[in-house]
């Protein structure tokens, strides 16, 4: 009966992939045709664009930095800031979530600062922090809230039953925390983190549009905007689409792995 | 204390619990012997999951005191089986995982006393498979399996097979008898069910309708396997329903 199953949902898989891709191609035909017909140099064809990322990525742009040297500036930045939203977000969620009382008394401060944009934080990070902490700060605010409001939530839905469990077991404080809590919470936090590092990976371009580092794939498109090449531009963009897709299915995949005790893993 | 019965395992004297004004246990008075399997039988809100967990150390009662062998009712230093009433298996853990867990708290993992006691619920073969993915019947068989596992000085049970269908629930009777008779470990049920409680009880205490009061406790005199078509366990019914008819009209 597994085996049926995991073969239609394997089956399912490839026809979604297929599908998939027969409208990625469609897309860019459409744009491929509707270019030459517009003939106009700020509306590139997909092919030129295609030519752009391949010139990017072999020459470098016009101060000799490759294309995978943007990307990885931007996807390191991210990553950092992301790394310091779990271990921070992670912990206070887990108190805040087992004391009521912490939640509600710092509530004035964590409710609206959650809500000013990160980027809004932008010219202050930059006066006051340099080189890579200024983008982690950022990335920080923007993927720490949802880390710790989502392990909140999660702290919270513990089943009482499953805690007096341990308790009659004789379960000291620690082991309900990393034995019942910490599992129970873990749905919640993955959906947290997957949630923050796509507010990471926004907030990375903004500010690198603003930072003024000459790597980044923010910095990227700007820097060609500025010389009216919009094809290295959308290249640019393209990428950064990509890479924030294809970090978000590795997530899933590690929230499918470690959830895989659940009968439908939400996503 | 000590010397008065050696035997007496659970010494529940007097034990009140009320919720402001809400009264909930009316001076609960009962004794428990070792080996003994023991009923309390009530209607719904009658406080028979918080008489378990009073004495299960989960809560504290209002005034009287709980004794578990001469003991008060401390998880920590006190060896005590619970199997829950609704689903209480760790969704997370497998089978396995889940009857290794009161193990592994108290530091004790032993994979042997694992399989021995997946063994004697009938669930070999199902060890790796997560909650999600067996029967009803089969969780409440793994959860008794995790409450044996440490070897309890106590086995509680609060409506164990409410949420079973009547064949289940049929079944998990006898095979929860066949486990008794192995291992002989001293067991409070509580249940609303009357045939289970004659069917697997030494002695059967009634509780009235909330506050709860123990009513009667009734030894059950019948031989072993009971046959719950049998002349002597009807009468034994019509007993236990008749005390419950009183407190319950209607039934």
């Amino acid at each position: 009966m597994a085996a049926e199953k995991s073969f239609r949902n394997s089956s399912r898989a490839r026809k979604v992939t297929l599908h998939n891709v027969i409208l990625v191609a469609a897309l860019f035909f459409i744009w491929e045709v509707t270019a030459k017909i517009i003939h106009s140099p700020f509306f590139p064809s997909f092919t030129e664009v295609v030519g752009a990322t391949v010139r990017v990525m072999v020459v470098g742009d016009i101060e000799g930095y490759r294309l995978s040297d943007h990307a990885f500036a931007s996807i390191l930045r991210v990553l950092s800031g992301f790394g310091l939203a779990c271990i921070t977000g992670f912990p206070m969620g887990l108190l805040m979530g087992l004391k009521r009382e912490i939640y509600d008394a710092s509530k004035s401060i964590i409710e609206p600062v959650r809500f000013v944009p990160p980027i809004a934080w932008l010219p202050l990070a930059f006066l006051l922090l340099t080189g890579y902490l200024r983008y982690a700060m950022i990335i920080w605010l923007g993927a720490f809230f949802p880390i710790l409001l989502n392990t909140i939530a999660g702290v919270r839905r513990t089943s009482i039953t499953l805690i007096n469990v341990a308790k009659v077991f004789g379960a000291d404080k620690r082991s309900i925390m990393f034995k019942v809590v910490v599992p129970s919470a873990l749905p919640e936090t993955l959906a947290g983190m997957r949630i923050g590092l796509g507010v990471g990976w926004m907030c990375i371009v903004a500010a690198e549009m603003m930072g003024g580092d000459p790597v980044g794939l923010g910095r990227l498109i700007t820097k060609y905007v500025e010389l009216l090449r919009i094809d290295v531009s959308l290249a640019g963009i393209l990428l950064i689409g990509l890479i924030g897709f294809l970090m978000n299915e590795a997530f899933m995949q590690i929230e499918k792995r470690l959830l895989k005790w659940r009968m439908e893993v939400k996503i | 204390m000590t010397g008065v019965n050696s035997s007496v395992i659970v010494d529940v004297n007097k034990v009140s619990k009320s919720y402001g004004n809400l009264e909930v246990l009316i001076d609960v008075t009962f004794k428990v012997s070792k080996t003994e399997f023991f009923v309390i039988v009530g209607p719904s809100g009658c406080g028979k999951t918080t008489l378990l967990k009073i004495i299960a150390g989960l809560e504290t009662p209002s005034s009287g005191s709980v004794l578990i062998n001469g003991n008060p009712p401390n998880p920590r230093f006190l060896n005590i089986g619970y199997v829950f009433q609704e689903d209480s298996l760790f969704p997370w853990r497998t089978v396995s995982g889940n009857v290794r867990f009161g193990l592994e708290v108290k530091g004790l993992t032993s994979e042997d006393k694992v399989k021995e006691v997946i063994d004697l619920v009938g669930l070999t073969g199902f060890e790796h498979y997560y909650p999600y993915q067996i029967s009803g019947g089969m969780r409440k068989r793994a959860a008794i399996a995790r409450a044996l596992a440490v070897d309890p000085l106590l086995l509680l049970m609060d409506e164990p097979f409410g949420d079973l269908d009547a064949q289940t629930r049929w079944i998990m009777h006898k095979e929860l008898w066949a486990i008794h008779e192995r291992l002989r470990k001293t067991t409070l049920l509580v249940t609303h069910n009357v045939e289970e409680a004659i069917y697997l009880a030494d002695r059967v205490a009634v509780l009235t309708k909330r506050p709860g009061i123990v009513k009667k406790i009734i030894p059950i005199e019948l031989e072993r396997p009971r046959n719950k078509l049998s002349r002597q366990f009807i009468e034994y019914r019509e007993l236990i329903i008749e005390l419950l008819r009183e407190e319950v009209p209607g039934i």
